[in-house]
């Protein structure tokens, strides 16, 4: 048991690269629990709070992307 | 007055220290239960989820990355019993000459961003726990809330 839980970490895992980008919204979600969880004064507002922030972030880091491919693709 | 003092003090290094090495372990010190909980189920939950993606010896590797190794150490625990990993498995390389074959380097990034935030987010739990060690323990109230948490550090 122990060894099939560490085996889980020996060597890492396969990603393809549609992977890899919705790896970034666990991250995310992660971070705004965090922080909201250090701001709110209620616990019970947290949730709430940090689906907000969770919105903000990927839906800001999706306007950076498509921002740069228009520029990108303007430019190149 | 003076107790109160000494008291802050002894808890403010206290809590810091705990929630270093554990995250949210300083919150529960401080009577916090809730949000502590919440910080290590977080916390934990997002490193080790980086190391399974990465791999322990490509992801948690101060030789390599010594920056992120840095931002890591930031959660204590986990990095320390990760490390512990990676050099296991290195000594059982050594010892066997069976190499565990390294992870696709797009699965190492991804893995080192994990744990890397992961261990700043929990410096951020850790500031938060001495900014309310200041303050007095919560007071529980029936239904299972806490009463006087204070929002802002």
């Amino acid at each position: 048991m122990t060894t099939a839980i560490l085996g889980l970490f020996d060597s890492g895992m396969t990603l393809s690269s549609m992977q890899r980008f919705l790896f970034m919204l666990p991250l995310c979600l992660s971070i705004a629990v965090v922080y909201k969880t250090t701001r709110c004064e209620q616990l019970s507002d947290v949730p709430v709070a940090a689906g907000v922030l969770w919105v903000t972030i990927v839906g800001g880091m999706y306007a950076v992307g498509l921002g740069l491919w228009i520029l990108f693709s303007i430019a190149v | 007055m003076a107790n109160e003092q000494q008291s802050t003090m002894v808890r403010m290094p206290i809590s810091a220290l705990l929630g270093w090495i554990v995250p949210g372990l300083g919150h529960i010190y401080l009577g916090h239960r809730g949000r502590g909980l919440v910080f290590l189920v977080t916390i934990t939950a997002t490193f080790w989820t980086g190391v399974a993606i990465g791999g322990v010896k490509a992801t948690v590797d101060p030789q390599t990355r010594k920056l992120w190794f840095f931002a890591q150490l930031c959660t204590a625990g986990n990095t320390a019993a990760a490390y512990a990993m990676h050099r296991s498995i290195v000594a059982r390389e050594a010892r066997t000459g069976v190499t565990v074959p390294k992870s696709f380097w797009a699965s190492v990034d991804v893995g080192v961003h994990y744990t890397g935030v992961a261990g700043l987010l929990n410096l951020l739990v850790v500031f938060d726990a001495i900014g309310r060690s200041e303050a007095p323990s919560p007071v529980r109230v029936r239904g299972g809330g806490q009463q006087g948490d204070r929002g802002d550090p």
